[in-house]
């Protein structure tokens, strides 16, 4: 027959989905741990390449915050991206590594997600030489916008702009948060006096610094090849 | 010391694991169930490893599914690490294995860490949390630890968070087992044979790889609140073998120089090409289960032309200790073929 103390226990145990536990970890315990021990937002955009597949299909998201939180303001961005959907395409076809690339808005934000092969700051230099004087249709409607347009000409300031957009990638693996927080802290270690059950809370203010985030490195059905091998392969050429 | 006396030593300490493990029955995945089924290459795993199976149009094969723990008591519910050991029948009368497992990546990557591993993980009795405890663990934003299922004394988990707080490469592991859970099925479950293997391709092309069982019924865990049942996982095989075959598809990733082919505590990234190797088609639970599942040995190391084994030591260490393990449970022996 249950006891009183099996009933408390279940009643501790459904404590995180009851409003009253959900609220406090909100407002106090998640705001409190991040004062007491605070985390760095880990940087966005891939991993730094190791090897040769490392540098295939990796993700850009980013993530623009619009200067009208409005309708109109929503409207105004998807109005520029109609506007300019055959000089943005012709501009991916030109920078020949992006596999897929598509705009979507969330929020009050523009995003712009995209696979692409090779480094990032050459995607992003060839993608603005390319089409810059057209993106600058969709930058000028981004809060911050101001101050890399013209893109085509301030192509260091707005490859360092989008990084700052871009979301970080959080690993793979469950561990990997940790082992990212410790590289940004310069812990290279291979054992440490560490707390595994710390991991929870690492990640939650993870996510407190770092609200928008890229979950895994994503599925891929054929990993580890490039768009131009896909092409060649396929015999679609260019 | 020689690699007898290594490989009684990892047995003893294997066996150690489990403190009702009894004598006669394997160290650990002592509870199985063996199942018939065959083996169909995929176009492209021809041009990728010569061994037979990969070549011929069709193998047979004998799969033994298995609970992760070296309890006599079958506890199918628990959250557990499960095995599946498949073996390859060639033309010739050989065979060659691929054990595989649900634990995408194993707890150390050496022989000596894993007798610290052993030493520390040695189960203790089961402390249940207190409530107080568990809100205490709430407001440190930390997640309380379950309760233990019904029956259960003894684990080996306090030991070996232990172990992996002083060992990062254990981490991954041993966060992946804590949360592993129960599957529904034997059949709805991803196993991974978690060492690299050196394939050689028709060609000579030599490649690092390793292999991984997809189901293609998908994957699914009973749920996490539910009590535990302790006896389900061979009566839903022979139920739903009696209604149609399982299938599961082997994957293959090929590896690159810089990923850790010697070590299978770490992944390899998700970015590596991945080869669909063949299906493997379950059509009956075993009629004869002494020999399909419990007197049947398999080995990682027992391979064919075609398939050699990476310097991974803790695999390189598996072969004897399979050996040994066997002997002890008066198992079939592992004829290795020819090696």
């Amino acid at each position: 027959m249950p006891s009183d103390k099996d009933w408390f226990d279940r009643f501790v145990i459904g404590l995180p989905e009851r409003r009253l536990f959900k609220f406090l970890a909100a407002r106090i315990l998640v705001p409190f741990w991040a004062w007491w021990t605070p985390v760095k937002p880990l940087p966005g955009g891939p991993h730094p390449s190791a090897q040769p597949g490392d540098n295939l299909q990796c993700m850009m998201n980013l993530i623009m915050p619009l200067k009208d939180k409005s309708a109109v303001g929503r409207a105004k961005a998807a109005g520029a991206i109609a506007a300019n959907k055959d000089q943005i395409y012709a501009g991916l076809n030109n920078v020949g590594t992006v596999h897929f690339a598509r705009f979507v808005i969330v929020g009050d934000n523009i995003c712009m997600f995209s696979v692409y092969d090779g480094d990032f700051t050459n995607y992003i230099r060839d993608f603005i030489a390319t089409i810059g004087s057209v993106f600058n249709a969709v930058v000028e409607l981004v809060e911050g916008g101001e101050d890399v347009i013209p893109c085509e000409h301030n192509a260091e300031a707005f490859i360092e702009w989008v990084h700052a957009r871009d979301l970080y990638q959080v690993p793979d693996t469950a561990t990997g948060v940790l082992r990212d927080q410790e590289a940004l802290k310069g812990d290279k270690a291979a054992s440490g006096d560490d707390d595994l059950d710390l991991l929870p809370r690492r990640l939650t203010l993870q996510l407190h610094a770092n609200p928008n985030v890229s979950l895994g490195s994503g599925y891929r059905a054929y990993p580890g090849y490039s768009a131009a091998q896909i092409r060649k392969q396929l015999g679609i050429g260019w | 010391m020689d690699d007898s006396s290594v490989a009684e030593r990892l047995v003893d300490a294997v066996e150690s694991l489990s403190t009702d493990h009894k004598r006669g029955t394997r160290p650990i995945h002592t509870i199985g169930v063996g199942v018939d089924g065959y083996f169909q290459p995929s176009e492209a795993a021809r041009s990728y490893c010569k061994a037979e199976h990969f070549q011929r149009p069709c193998v047979r094969a004998s799969v033994r599914f298995s609970n992760g723990s070296g309890s006599p008591v079958q506890h199918d519910g628990w959250s557990d690490v499960r095995g599946m050991a498949t073996r390859f029948h060639l033309s010739d009368g050989s065979a060659t294995d691929l054990i595989a497992m649900t634990l995408p990546e194993f707890f150390v990557p050496t022989v000596d860490q894993f007798f610290e591993f052993a030493r520390t993980a040695k189960p203790k009795p089961v402390r249940r949390e207190s409530p107080w405890q568990k809100i205490l663990d709430m407001l440190q934003l930390k997640i309380p630890r379950r309760n233990p299922p019904p029956g259960q004394k003894e684990s080996p988990d306090a030991g070996a968070k232990s172990f992996a707080d002083r060992h990062r490469f254990a981490q991954l592991a041993v966060v992946q087992t804590d949360t592993i859970g129960a599957p529904v099925s034997y059949a709805r479950a991803a196993y991974h044979a978690v060492h690299t293997f050196i394939v050689t391709a028709p060609d000579g092309v030599r490649r690092p790889v390793r292999f991984s069982w997809q189901p293609v019924a998908g994957v699914c865990n009973t749920k996490a609140t539910a009590t535990a049942v302790d006896n389900y996982l061979r009566q839903e095989l022979e139920e739903r073998l009696g209604r149609w075959p399982a299938r599961f598809m082997l994957m293959m990733t090929i590896g690159e120089a810089g990923d850790a082919l010697d070590d299978p505590t770490q992944p390899w990234p998700a970015k590596r090409v991945r080869v669909v190797m063949g299906t493997l088609t379950l059509k009956n639970v075993a009629a004869d289960q002494v020999a399909a599942a419990e007197r049947i040995s398999f080995n990682p190391c027992r391979l064919v032309p075609g398939i050699e084994v990476s310097e991974d030591p803790i695999l390189r260490a598996r072969r004897n200790v399979y050996e040994v393990s066997c002997q002890r449970r008066n198992g079939i022996p592992c004829p290795f073929n020819g090696s």
